[in-house]
């Protein structure tokens, strides 16, 4: 039973990672439907520049924070503008191919930035564990998903009381409306991708965290895609829970199924789920269902 | 290409594929080109040419899926996959003949691609395509944990034979290649035009209207997807006979990202699209590796061999531009060059 507990904890901390990473999907969907790939780019970005200002530079904590946030924000709000404004009008599928397109080039820089190092971020959290009746529990790792449950707070209450979030759920609900209704929904879109920057260095962080930063990080990228899938893209809610179920699934899956199978669920997990909810529930477990007519 | 004043009088000529004699002379004369192509050509040429064919085909396959069918696969690498392990298992573990693997491999990627394509029965667009990126990584994963396959050390199938003649080197597998992709493309160009080709169409450009006007949305899609999967299951099996090592490390994600670049860069919809999008990212693969040293020299950050991630920069970049200039791909451009020369010397 303990084993159980901590392999769920484990499962449930990784989880938050992959929230944290849909969190960003779900900002960009929710009021441009544009369903974003380039987001693991964003994130091991936003990791890659929190470790140039702490790493490389030896800035302290605090301070090495806010110009990694400013970053990976312009990033955003550079792709936004080059890639995805031209794109206004054109089929959805078109921007989503545009941002694997972004996805491919930005890991063209990655890798060559990296010339197959692996970076580590120096140690600016607490370190040693929380036992609790035999569970132990990183204090690093649950200060990370104390903050992702923070920030889905945050950007739920920015969503719901401010003028912004209003706005951005207008443009949600439909573009020519919202212009109606005196939005500038470009200008949403570019704070929409701001938001989902400063997001996605968040996740960056969190993930640097606990593990390296090496050339396969931003396919982190798709297994928060598969959560916000599976969540239900237009549910920030969904993309808590699922991401926080499918760290379970995956941990304790592997703990329990890998010596049957001879390892590897952890990588494999995922996709299964993906696929199991796209055939029961194609909107995903909390998204909204569309009718279609011709 | 057609020059001006030449009509088609029935329909038949309409559809026709080869209209008028000039394209017959055309067309024997470049294949006898390419057939005489190794006597003259240069090893690094043919090669190249093998890759391009073997590229051709799992294009085409992708072009019928995507192009034509209209459902987005990011799997063709892992259909590709199959059939390279098929044709592998098939003629190592069970000695059967390259020549009856070639075609069962393809109808193995076609069944695996039949389970692939079944979640396109519920969904479409982008959900259809994260579903082809899970079933990628899932058939991957399969392929590394069975005992069969070799697992991670992957397997080493022989060159193919025929009558104690081995086709061992890049010269001999030629033919071989290019005359399979010749058929694969007359293929692909044929079922545009037949009833199945037409009901493809439809689905791609409203399936809901489609389905009231009698397509069997269902048995069509499968069709496609598995008729697509037949295509990257042959040029995966070519592809194991002619470098004869297989491993998983030659079908990632990157890979299928790839092929639907080469597809968007070439035009969906249209069969000599795929000649071009395969072309253009290939000669730019080419020209990066060519220039990388030279660069890697000129600016020192960028590293010893800088060749790999500045091949993906050059094709992210390229794929953007195309998409936000040119979203009908190459194809368009050949089809403007076609109806101008049509009209020529006439302005309208």
């Amino acid at each position: 039973m303990i084993e159980f507990l901590q392999h769920s904890i484990t499962g449930l901390m990784i989880g938050s990672l992959y929230a944290l990473v849909a969190a960003g999907i779900v900002l960009v969907y929710k009021s441009t439907h544009v369903v974003s790939l380039a987001h693991g780019q964003l994130v091991a970005f936003g990791a890659l520049f929190f470790w140039l200002f702490l790493g490389g530079l030896g800035l302290p904590f605090w301070v090495g924070l806010i110009p990694a946030f400013i970053l990976t924000a312009l990033l955003g709000l550079a792709i936004e503008r080059v890639a995805l404004r031209p794109l206004i009008g054109q089929p959805l599928l078109a921007a989503f191919l545009m941002t694997f397109a972004i996805f491919i080039s930005l890991e063209g820089v990655f890798v060559l930035y990296l010339k197959g190092e692996t970076r580590t971020l120096p140690h600016f959290l607490p370190e040693g564990n929380l036992v609790l009746s035999g569970i132990s529990v990183p204090i690093n790792q649950l200060i990370g998903f104390c903050v992702a449950l923070l920030l889905f707070g945050l950007v739920s209450l920015i969503f719901k009381y401010t003028k912004l979030g209003l706005g951005m759920r207008a443009t949600a609900e439909d573009h020519r409306l919202a212009q109606s209704a005196g939005i500038v929904v470009k200008n949403i879109f570019s704070y929409i991708w701001i938001l989902s920057g400063v997001v996605a260095a968040i996740a960056g962080i969190a993930t640097a965290n606990v593990m390296d930063i090496y050339y396969m990080l931003p396919y982190i990228g798709i297994n928060g895609l598969i959560v916000a899938i599976c969540g239900g893209l237009d549910s920030l809610i969904g993309a808590l829970i699922v991401g926080l179920l499918l760290g379970l699934v995956e941990n304790v899956g592997a703990a329990y199924l890998d010596p049957l199978v001879g390892g590897g669920i952890k990588d494999v997990a995922g996709y299964a789920v993906l696929l199991l909810v796209l055939l029961i529930r194609p909107y995903g477990l909390f998204g909204l269902v569309k009718i279609e007519r011709i | 290409m057609r020059p001006c004043g030449v009509f088609d009088k029935s329909y038949a000529l309409d559809i026709a594929i080869i209209r008028t004699w000039q394209h017959w002379a055309i067309l024997i004369s470049a294949l006898l080109v390419l057939y005489l192509f190794p006597l003259f050509g240069s090893y690094y040429l043919v090669s190249f040419i093998n890759l391009l064919s073997i590229s051709i085909i799992v294009v085409l396959g992708l072009q019928i899926v995507s192009g034509l069918c209209g459902q987005i696969s990011f799997g063709q690498a892992a259909f590709m996959a199959v059939g390279a392990y098929t044709s592998s298992i098939l003629t190592i573990r069970y000695g059967v003949s390259f020549w009856l693997a070639l075609p069962l491999s393809g109808i193995m990627a076609g069944a695996v691609g039949i389970i692939g394509g079944a979640p396109s029965l519920r969904i479409k667009g982008m959900y259809l395509a994260m579903a082809t990126i899970a079933i990628h990584f899932v058939v991957i994963w399969l392929i590394l944990h069975m005992q069969i396959t070799g697992s991670f050390k992957g397997l080493y199938p022989m060159p193919p034979t025929i009558g104690g003649f081995e086709f061992d080197s890049d010269e001999r597998m030629f033919y071989i290649i290019v005359t399979v992709m010749i058929i694969m493309t007359y293929g692909a160009r044929n079922l545009m035009r037949s009833k199945v080709g037409r009901a493809f169409v439809a689905i791609r450009d409203n399936d809901l209207a489609g389905e009231v006007m009698g397509v069997n949305l269902y048995y069509n899609k499968l069709l496609a997807f598995f008729i697509s999967c037949f295509y990257a299951g042959v040029a995966g099996s070519l592809w194991a006979h002619l470098i004869t090592v297989v491993n998983t490390e030659q079908f990632t994600l990157l890979h299928a990202l790839e092929y639907v670049g080469m597809l968007i860069i070439g035009g969906m919809g249209s069969i000599p699209g795929v000649f071009f999008g395969v072309l253009f990212i290939r000669i730019l693969n080419e020209l990066v590796m060519f220039a990388s040293p030279a660069l890697a020299k000129a600016v020192p950050w960028l590293g010893s061999s800088p060749a790999a991630s500045l091949g993906l920069i050059a094709f992210g970049l390229a794929m953007a531009v195309f998409l936000v200039f040119e979203p009908r791909g190459l194809a368009h451009r050949w089809e403007i060059f076609k109806s101008s020369y049509r009209l020529y010397p006439f302005a309208h």
